[in-house]
């Protein structure tokens, strides 16, 4: 019985040496954990994109005879430039007016003025559009986004009205061309 | 097993259109854009009379008929193939005054107010002199299909012939001849 007892209490020590133990591991275990840092960096570039909402534009004329025809879009813009970068959105006729013997953009026919740029300067006056070379919409200057925090509407837009001479030379008829306005950023 | 497998498989589907919508949204903004222009250009015609007052005189003489011109600028577009255009003229107002002349009641047989015509291509001239109307209108100048004058507009003019009847009081009397023009 005393043998017994004494193997018991033996025993029960054990146990609660090795619960000691066990708990002593527990705070350990828990701080057994591997941590580290990683350095994440993206690098934004300037960048600018548009879309052009009028897929196509009726350009029509009311009111007095041989009054000019005239119609309008509206594009609109997302940019971010470099501190000291800037954008430029243009417009170019992609060909003449076909078919021939009716107005003709070569003649200096369609202008156009743009107005309500919600970001940047809007061009200044009449401009006229040219087969040969892009022509001036919006101006942007550096250290501008689009979004949240940022300057102007999220998209931006601008408005462009155009103007078609109503010549008594033109030949009766439908007569269409293209437009491409595009747009960069630095 | 099976239903559980479907589940996951629909949740996918999901997740990857609406990534795929997302990514064509932003799709939709580019370096650039482009739009088409069209213009339908119809016929049309205008007139300018450019002469204000057209003053009937005549030369000092015995009974000499009074004459005048009346000079228009016209601008026309006719349709291509099957257009037509037209000038004309009416007495809108016949001289004012009793004992004087009179387009629509001469005082005698034989009066009238005439004129002949003078225009440029496109135009073809009246054959005159025709007798100036009161009632109807009467022609100055006809064009055919796809005429087109300059964008500056083209000239013509129409003389005018007043009898000169000594049985006319004397006086000053004034009527009004309105032009019109038109084009198909």
């Amino acid at each position: 019985m005393k043998v017994k007892a004494k193997y018991m209490k033996k025993s029960l020590s054990l146990e609660l040496l090795f619960l000691a133990m066990c708990l002593g591991c527990v705070p350990g275990a828990l701080a057994n954990s591997v941590t580290g840092g990683q350095t994440l960096s993206a690098n934004l570039g300037p960048q600018a994109k548009l879309i052009v909402v009028q897929p196509s534009v009726p350009l029509l004329h009311a009111g007095a005879t041989f009054a000019n025809f005239t119609g309008g879009v509206t594009v609109q813009y997302k940019v971010r430039t470099t501190a000291s970068g800037s954008s430029t959105l243009l417009v170019k006729a992609a060909s003449d007016f076909s078919p021939a013997n009716g107005p003709s953009i070569v003649n200096l026919d369609l202008t156009y003025t743009c107005g309500g740029a919600t970001l940047g300067s809007a061009c200044s006056g009449s401009q006229t559009v040219s087969t040969t070379s892009q022509t001036n919409v919006v101006t942007v200057g550096g250290g501008v986004c689009t979004g949240s925090g940022c300057t102007g509407s999220d998209p931006n837009s601008v408005s462009i009205s155009l103007t078609l001479v109503d010549s008594p030379t033109f030949k009766t008829g439908t007569y269409t061309t293209s437009l491409m306005f595009s747009i960069s950023a630095i | 097993m099976n239903h559980s497998r479907s589940g996951w498989r629909l949740t996918m589907a999901v997740i990857l259109m609406a990534g795929l919508g997302a990514v064509s949204a932003f799709g939709q903004f580019a370096a650039s854009g482009t739009t088409t222009l069209s213009v339908t250009v119809a016929a049309e015609a205008s007139i300018s009379i450019t002469t204000t007052t057209t003053t009937l005189s005549s030369t000092p003489g015995l009974f000499v008929d009074y004459t005048g011109t009346t000079a228009f600028t016209y601008k026309i577009r006719t349709t291509q193939s099957t257009g037509t255009g037209a000038v004309n003229v009416k007495i809108t107002s016949d001289f004012a005054g009793a004992g004087g002349p009179s387009v629509a009641t001469p005082p005698s047989a034989g009066d009238a107010l005439t004129y002949s015509c003078t225009v440029a291509a496109p135009a073809t001239a009246c054959t005159g002199p025709v007798t100036a109307l009161t009632t109807a209108t009467t022609s100055v100048a006809s064009f055919g299909a796809d005429a087109r004058s300059a964008k500056a507009g083209n000239s013509g003019s129409v003389s005018w012939t007043l009898t000169n009847d000594p049985v006319y009081k004397t006086g000053t009397y004034t009527a009004t001849a309105t032009f019109t023009i038109s084009a198909t």
